[in-house]
């Protein structure tokens, strides 16, 4: 054993050397985004506050989306209760998904690019490399959990115990830890790191689909759920540790599996073996278009499935609104007077989650063309007869066209699944859904828009349209629980788009946006055909 | 002599493919053996057999009487790698990365360090990402020579240097040829083998075809002779031994059986020799022999 994990030291310094101005920035973000939103909460508990967000939080659809309180009486709802309600379960998923990304670059994409076979023919030992990556990652969420924890006590409320803080800020690193681990097994079981990533996000993504199942029928299932280990702690409520312990032991399980399966593999092999590909091309490969389709084809057609599968997951909730209501006369007038039913209210606030989600495929699209670019794939490429404008457009052409089937998949899953969960008692109909839905397009064109101004301008500018879009997403989300300043929910892109069906379209604001992205893809181009390539950079 | 490297009936199969078959060599102390071959013929792989990066099916493989998987740390101890694809970390400086693989051999000489950065011309300051192929190829040498090993295995080491460096590198390698070391050298520059190497193994599919050393492959093998005599040349075509006879005016280009030189010679004095050169082939002779017979 001693020999397998010879000189980890040395590597786990060196990654600290590597990367601590990535550590940094995950630190001291993720950690903010975490507990700094204390002063926003303690502005919704004024008054009425906690009780109308308590009830709120009872409807089924609430549920599914940030999870359950043990909190059984709004009397009993604090600050405390309702934070850690709403906040733990996104941010513990934010923590999965940077450490899974981050364990599979340090491990299966270092021995994609080669890196690790010459590590390898020095006295390191074969697994010194995992190792070393796995303390990172303990490293890095131990001191993220610390740091939320204080983060949380500096603000000295009342319901935010000490406990509680350095549980909730557990529990986020605890989900660091899992989804570095379940990234560490996925990375010996594929062939690469492409399928690495793929599938420990596509796993995570699952993990939180079905937890939102099991979430409105039954919580304590969810506790078979490593997802669910993290929230189910209840900070500041029941205060409850054994989650963390499940998930350790999950962990260290998961670490043994991955080191037993990297033990047995070679170098660069996975375990899902590689199929013989055809002798010869399809006729429809042989083209600017059929390539693009190809290079992007396995992105495309996972995100489009997971699309369905979301929206088949929040449609099926529509039949549990009801009985919700039913069961609850506060919320049953409050939805009376307003005018809208339950379903619409939940149709306008899912559909911008879910485009928000769907705008990510297209901007994956458009900055592949540029990673193809610094690999200096496309130099031979554009060494023969095609153009840098049939690259681009070709480009942007796919990133639309996946925008179009994102919402239309993703609109339709919902909607079809709403219908039939909801029965008779149906206050909207599939193109209610669809309306909802494509009344978004706009904010998919902008994304689109500024991934091409980004790729035309400064293409390494390309992976900041994420942060933007993240932060969009962020800004809507809270939206609805925070009242923000009209200005200040306007930074976002799809403030600008009214809530179908919940208010009229709007027709000025959707066409004006769509010919503003259109603009940002013309001047994108512009850029783009003028510019240095940067291969190899 | 000791055997530094010792393979016997290697195999490895990846899936349904047979990349190893039945490989046999050695590498005896102060050797230099180079390996060649064509492209997927094994030579990588075997390689890496060796470095116990992955793992072999069947057959024994051992450095300094060790095994090659069991034993890889002790090994490592004492050899130096440099792939033919050296790659770097973006973010890090080449010397850092040469520091690094130093530190990561368990030490190194600091001075040799310095003195190889300056006459491989590296910038030792850039960031790797900024560099090209064969500067980062200087960095993986520049590592391997600057550390103290007692068997060096390179795999293609100068792919994408200019010759220049290429002679430097040759240089550097008949150094530590000099001071006892030994070298596994797979390369497809045959005439770098051809300079440096004691021995050569050749590879095709997964099985050794050929051992020996230069000489002792020549001699296998056939020399190219023009010989230009006073009597009609024509009469050489049919003797024994003689292969492509080509004949200009009174001068004839043939190749010989070297075991049939000496009648050759002698029915040649006959003839009354005005002009006799011969070639031994050269390592792309018997290289070309090999695969295109």
């Amino acid at each position: 054993m001693k020999e397998k994990l010879a000189s980890w030291p040395t590597l786990f310094l060196l990654f600290l050397k590597r990367d601590w101005k990535k550590i940094v920035v995950w630190v001291a973000g993720l950690g903010l985004f975490s507990a700094a939103y204390v002063p926003a909460f303690e502005e919704i508990t004024k008054g009425q506050g906690l009780k109308g967000m308590f009830e709120t939080l009872q409807n089924p659809a609430m549920i599914s989306m940030v999870g359950p309180t043990p909190v059984e009486t709004a009397a009993d709802y604090t600050l405390g209760a309702m934070y850690a309600h709403e906040m733990l379960l996104f941010c513990s998923l934010f923590a999965m998904v940077i450490a899974a990304l981050h364990v599979v670059s340090h491990t299966r994409k270092e021995e994609d690019h080669g890196l690790l076979e010459l590590v390898r023919s020095f006295q390191i030992g074969r697994q010194a490399n995992s190792l070393a990556a796995m303390m990172e990652i303990l490293f890095i969420n131990v001191l993220l959990a610390l740091f939320i924890g204080g983060v949380m006590i500096s603000f000295g409320a009342d319901t935010i115990t000490v406990e509680g803080s350095f549980l909730f800020g557990a529990s986020i690193g605890m989900a660091g830890i899992l989804g570095a681990v379940i990234a560490l097994v996925m990375a010996q079981i594929m062939p690469a790191s492409s399928g690495a990533t793929g599938s420990s996000l596509g796993i995570i993504g699952l993990l939180y689909i079905i937890r939102a199942g099991t979430d409105v029928s039954n919580a304590d299932f969810s506790m078979v759920n490593p997802l669910g280990w993290t929230y189910l702690t209840y900070p500041f409520t029941d205060d409850n540790w054994l989650p963390l312990i499940f998930a350790l032991i999950f962990s260290i399980i998961m670490v043994v599996l991955a080191f037993t399966l990297e033990g047995n593999r070679d170098l660069g092999a996975g375990y899902l073996p590689e199929r013989e590909g055809r002798d010869r091309a399809k006729k429809s490969l042989l083209s600017v278009h059929g390539l693009f389709i190809k290079m992007n084809k396995g992105v495309m057609i996972s995100w489009l499935i997971a699309f369905v599968i979301m929206g088949a997951a929040y449609g099926s909730i529509y039949g549990d609104m009801q009985t919700f209501l039913g069961s609850n006369e506060m919320m049953e007038q409050m939805f009376a007077q307003s005018g809208v039913s339950i379903e619409e209210s939940f149709t306008g606030t899912i559909m911008m989650v879910m485009i928000s989600l769907v705008s990510i495929l297209p901007i994956v699209i458009v900055n592949k063309l540029f990673s193809e670019e610094r690999r200096s794939r496309l130099s031979q490429l554009y060494a023969t007869k095609v153009t840098r404008n049939q690259f681009y457009w070709t480009s942007i052409g796919l990133a639309v066209l996946a925008g179009l089937a994102g919402i239309f998949l993703a609109a339709g899953s919902l909607g079809g699944t709403a219908s039939a969960a909801m029965e008779d008692n149906v206050t909207m109909d599939v193109v209610d859904f669809f309306a909802a839905g494509f009344n978004f397009l706009p904010s998919v064109f902008f994304f689109i828009g500024l991934a091409a101004l980004a790729l035309g301008w400064a293409p390494r500018l390309g992976k900041v349209v994420y942060v933007y879009l993240g932060y969009s997403f962020a800004i809507n989300y809270f939206g609805n629980i925070l009242d923000l300043p009209e200005w200040f929910s306007k930074t976002a892109i799809q403030s600008w788009q009214s809530r179908m069906p919940l208010e009229d379209f709007n027709a000025p604001s959707f066409l004006t946006i769509i010919v503003i992205s259109i603009a940002l893809m013309i001047i994108g181009y512009l850029g783009y055909h003028r510019r240095d390539l940067m291969e190899g950079a | 002599m000791t055997n530094i490297v010792s393979i016997q009936g290697l195999q490895k199969r990846f899936g349904k493919f047979q990349a190893l078959n039945d490989v046999n060599f050695t590498v005896n102390a102060g050797e230099v053996v180079g390996f060649i071959g064509p492209n997927g013929a094994g030579k990588s792989t075997t390689i890496r057999i060796l470095l116990g990066i992955i793992k072999r099916d069947a057959g024994n493989a051992e450095i300094f009487g060790k095994d090659v998987w069991k034993d890889s740390l002790e090994i490592h101890k004492r050899i130096s790698y440099v792939p033919g694809d050296v790659t770097l970390w973006g973010n890090l400086t080449g010397g850092e990365m040469i520091d690094l693989f130093l530190k990561l051999h368990g030490g190194g000489d600091k001075q040799k360090r310095d003195e190889l950065i300056k006459r491989f011309e590296l910038d030792p300051k850039k960031k790797a990402k900024g560099y090209s192929k064969g500067n980062r190829q200087k960095v993986g040498l520049i590592a391997a020579l600057a550390a103290d090993s007692d068997l060096y295995i390179f795999d293609e080491p100068t792919s994408g240097l200019d010759p220049l460096m290429e002679a430097i590198f040759q240089e550097e390698v008949e150094k530590i040829k000099k001071s006892g070391k030994s070298i596994l050298l797979s390369s497809h520059i045959l005439s770098e083998v051809e300079r440096l190497a004691d021995k050569v193994v050749i590879i095709r599919q997964g099985e050794v075809v050929e051992t020996g050393t230069l000489d002792e492959l020549r001699h296998l093998t056939r020399s190219t002779v023009t010989l230009a005599t006073k009597g009609d040349v024509a009469e050489m075509a049919g003797l024994k031994g003689v292969f492509d006879f080509n004949q200009k005016d009174d001068e004839a280009t043939f190749s010989v059986d070297n075991q049939h030189l000496d009648d050759i010679l002698v029915k040649a004095s006959k003839l009354g020799v005005k002009k006799f050169e011969s070639v031994p082939p050269t390592l792309e002779d018997l290289f070309m022999r090999h695969y295109e017979g």
